[in-house]
């Protein structure tokens, strides 16, 4: 000890020694209190949260950032990642700042333009949480160019093009050029050609959601294709319905007046499910179907047979 | 009495120091270099006046604030010139206390230099010079003090090699824990109490700059100012009483 | 030891262990140490470099803490204020505030002591002319040579008018003039009724000065006690004589009482360790008709039994090893 000094017959400098240690003792812990109270008295007057989304915006351009990181831009785009990260799923997210993200992410791959994993969450969240396929497909497509053998970007753009772009001709190119890629999945060849062939089968559309389903961990996002898919398949149903409908009309000669009547006629043995809850209806004048819960029917499925709205 | 001549002794130590010139000198070179850098950008030239000169002084203060305190303990041991010292009727404590106001004072005279050769520029430049100013001055002055201290604690028991970079690890992360608590509230379990109390510990050094609010001229409440002093006072007191306690137990080969 | 004359410093088995290196190896550099030293005495602690010499004065300093033992200075425990308050210290080759002059170096110091003012400076030019650098006063001392810059040191040991001065190897670095300024100025001290205990590993230096002196080997404390009792205690007692025009058969007859003979052209060189030997070989000289140039009685001397205790600790190291 620092007092071990004291001769032991000396019993007041001991004391007083011991006092010392004592008082010394209680500084220093009382400092620490102060400083832990002063912190969390401060972190309550500035909301961190707030601060930090903003921070993104003003995220210099990343030509502007490399002379900065003398070298390190590795290690900066990951940090910057770490950022970013605490900000996706911190709350709910306006427009303004995905367009913010997207800037951070931009940021990111031209850092790092090797950071596959990046254009992957920047392709799905863009696409899917923040309706913005415009950013996702700049982001992926730089990606693509950045990094021609990783598969699950051009399939990425393959899945904006045929369902948000409504481009199926272009999207089965680009899942083509997935396929021929290492390391995908083994249905892949087999769904390129699908969607080549049969671009406005709904069966297509629900094969490319499940291999995104399947690449996909985030909940969120998954909640979104699933989401999707029952709207296929509310497509689905619908044309099977309607084809029902018209072989009705062609053996009876009249439009049901009800799709129970199908059931009876048996042109059909079941009425499907619909997905949502809700149910299928008839247009009993014009033979159309439509569902109580969506009653707009899907773009995609408009598409002649060479993929043309 | 003898803290007061030690500081004193320390600052007139300070003051030959040809380092201190050189960066001062810098520090002035590039308040003045905004002059000429404003010719060439369009719109905000107040604001570009402002970020180089609050930037300088910060930036150059830490640097003096670093490469001298690191120096202030581990070169007295090193030069033994500590041995006439504590062999004195001078408490260890008491030495520490003085090389540690010793180097404040420099600081604090050195930041009133290049704040006037930033208030120099500005005046002749026409530029409105607020309050908030003053106030970011003070909290970059009360940053140089928790690094100081920070540098201190260090050379009382490491080389002034190690020291330095300590203090400059210190300096970075201390800018970067606000990351600290955000990622530790994303984690579970020990993770988390680690990083939480990595974030309570190490200073906050992000809560002493007011840089951006003199250059977008937002005020700061009093009381935000008052509690930001009060952080960084008991930071500082806390780390020269562990200072201290090493100190005193140190042995001088 | 009576009460009435209570010494001023008081070593009672210091013990210092240092830990070296990376592993922390353990290594005794003072091995349970005990000395007195008092009042009005010039008390020289002998021995040779990484001894411990310096080590235990650092210890009484309060720049290094023991081990274990305990010492005091004026009856205070070591690092008591008041005990400081009457030391004056040189540290072993002293380095100081370069950037200062030697004025402004004195004050710094004289500050520690309340010491303000006229007073202050008044003392300061009695300090800086009783050790001869009035002329320098002003010249910062990163200008200084080693000889100048010990005088300033000795300059601010005295600051305070200490009663008791130590001195780390005050006369290692200097030229013989530097030396023997030393001396008298130790010397001086004595005169003015103050306690001086310097290390030194120069004997002749402690031989000259000291009443009493402590010899310290390998951190341990090998010999204590009054220079005269020390030497007394030595029984080789030599005498060197030297020769000229010795003829061979008087040379044969000297031979056998010499330990030592050494021909130099037409002078021999005998050494001879007993009075009787020394009462032959003059018989001889005479009767041969020689003639005796010079005859030099060896005095016991510290650096005897200083060399005595140096091949005893060596020898006792090797048995313990073998």
């Amino acid at each position: 000890m620092w007092f071990s000094s004291t001769p032991s017959r000396d019993y007041t400098i001991q004391m007083s020694a011991i006092v010392r240690a004592g008082l010394l003792t209680t500084g220093l812990i009382s400092a620490v209190v102060l400083i832990i109270q002063f912190q969390q008295h401060l972190d309550d007057r500035i909301d961190q949260g707030h601060t930090q989304i903003e921070q993104l915006a003003q995220l210099p351009r990343a030509e502007h950032l490399k002379p900065a990181l003398l070298g390190y831009d590795n290690l900066g785009a990951d940090i910057l990642w770490l950022r970013l990260l605490q900000v996706v799923g911190q709350k709910r997210i306006t427009a303004e700042e995905y367009e913010w993200i997207y800037h951070a992410m931009d940021v990111i791959t031209t850092l790092d333009p090797q950071y596959d994993y990046i254009y992957y969450v920047g392709g799905v969240v863009l696409t899917n949480l923040a309706n913005r396929v415009d950013l996702s497909n700049r982001l992926l497509e730089k990606g693509f160019k950045e990094n021609p053998t990783i598969w699950n970007i051009p399939f990425l753009l393959g899945y904006n093009y045929y369902f948000i772009v409504g481009d199926a001709a272009k999207a089965a190119e680009y899942i083509a050029a997935s396929a021929r890629l290492p390391g995908g999945p083994a249905y892949l060849p087999g769904l390129a050609t699908r969607m080549y062939a049969e671009a406005n089968n709904p069966e297509t559309a629900l094969q490319l959601l499940e291999a995104l389903w399947r690449q996909t961990q985030d909940t969120e996002t998954r909640e979104v294709l699933e989401n999707r898919a029952k709207e296929i398949m509310i497509e689905r149903d619908i044309r099977l319905l309607e084809s029902a409908v018209r072989q009705y009309q062609t053996d009876h000669g009249s439009l049901p007046r009800a799709l129970q009547d199908l059931l009876s006629s048996r042109h059909l043995t079941q009425l499907p499910q619909e997905p949502f809850g809700g149910r299928y209806e008839l247009d009993s004048k014009t033979g159309n179907i439509s569902s109580s819960t969506h009653p707009n029917r899907l773009r995609v499925f408009r598409l002649d047979k060479q993929g043309r709205v | 009495m003898k803290i007061f001549s030690i500081a004193l002794n320390t600052f007139r130590e300070n003051l030959r120091d040809k380092l201190l010139y050189n960066l001062l000198i810098f520090a002035l070179l590039m308040i003045g270099s905004s002059l000429i850098l404003m010719q060439l950008t369009l719109g905000e030239f107040h604001r570009l006046i402002l970020d180089i000169g609050l930037g300088s002084i910060n930036f150059f203060g830490v640097l003096i604030a670093i490469f001298v305190g690191i120096g202030l303990v581990s070169k007295e041991i090193e030069k033994k010139t500590i041995y006439t010292i504590v062999s004195k009727p001078v408490a260890r404590y008491q030495f520490l206390l003085g090389k540690y106001l010793g180097l404040s004072l420099t600081l604090v005279i050195n930041t009133a230099i290049m704040a006037a050769g930033l208030l120099a520029v500005l005046y002749f430049q026409d530029v409105p010079v607020h309050a908030v100013l003053f106030k970011a001055l003070g909290m970059i002055v009360l940053e140089f003090m928790v690094i100081t201290a920070v540098a201190l604690l260090f050379s009382t028991f490491s080389s002034a090699t190690l020291s330095a970079i300590f203090t400059l690890a210190i300096y970075v992360i201390g800018h970067l824990t606000t990351d600290l608590k955000a990622f530790g509230q994303k984690m579970e379990g020990a993770g988390r109490s680690v990083l939480e109390g990595m974030y309570y510990i190490l200073p906050n050094l992000d809560r002493f700059n007011l840089k951006g609010n003199v250059t977008h001229q937002l005020d700061v409440p009093a009381g935000d100012l008052l509690m930001i002093a009060a952080y960084g006072l008991a930071y500082t007191a806390f780390l020269l009483m562990l200072a201290s306690v090493i100190f005193q137990r140190r042995d001088f080969r | 030891m009576d009460e009435v004359a209570k010494p001023i410093v008081k070593i009672q088995n210091l013990r210092k262990v240092f830990r070296v290196g990376f592993w922390g190896r353990r290594v005794m550099a003072v091995d349970g140490v005990s000395l007195e030293v008092q009042r009005g005495e010039v008390f020289g602690f002998l021995g040779p470099n990484g001894a411990g010499k310096t080590t235990t004065i650092k210890m009484l300093m309060g720049l290094i803490y023991p081990t274990e033992g305990t010492a005091s200075l004026f009856g205070r425990p070591i690092g008591d204020p008041s005990g400081k308050a009457k030391v004056g210290f040189l540290p072993e080759s002293p380095y100081f505030y370069d950037y200062l002059t030697s004025r402004e170096f004195l004050r710094f110091y004289g500050h520690f002591f309340g010491l303000l003012g006229t007073a202050l400076d008044k003392r300061i030019d009695e300090l800086l002319s009783l050790v001869g650098m009035t002329h320098a006063c002003d010249l910062q001392l990163r200008k200084f040579s080693k000889g100048m810059l010990q005088r300033v040191g000795i300059a601010q040991a005295l600051i305070n008018d200490p009663e008791l001065v130590i001195l780390d190897e005050p006369m290692s670095g200097l030229d013989p003039i530097g030396r023997k300024e030393v001396r008298d100025l130790i010397l001086r001290l004595k005169e003015s009724g103050k306690t001086v205990m310097f290390s030194s590993h120069i004997l002749h230096d402690a031989e000259l000065l000291c009443d009493r002196v402590a010899m310290i080997m390998k951190g341990k404390l090998v010999a204590c006690g009054h220079v005269s009792e020390l030497i007394a205690g030595d029984t080789t007692h030599e005498v060197e004589m030297v020769i000229d025009r010795l003829l061979p058969e008087a040379l044969e007859r000297i031979k056998p009482l010499a330990g030592k003979v050494v021909l130099q052209g037409e002078r021999v060189m005998v050494v001879l360790s007993s009075q009787q030997a020394v009462d032959q070989a003059l018989e001889v000289i005479r009767s041969a008709k020689a003639k005796l140039v010079a005859l030099t009685p060896h005095k016991a001397s510290l650096e005897d039994l200083f060399i005595r205790e140096a091949k005893g600790i060596q020898s006792a190291v090797g048995a313990r090893v073998s």
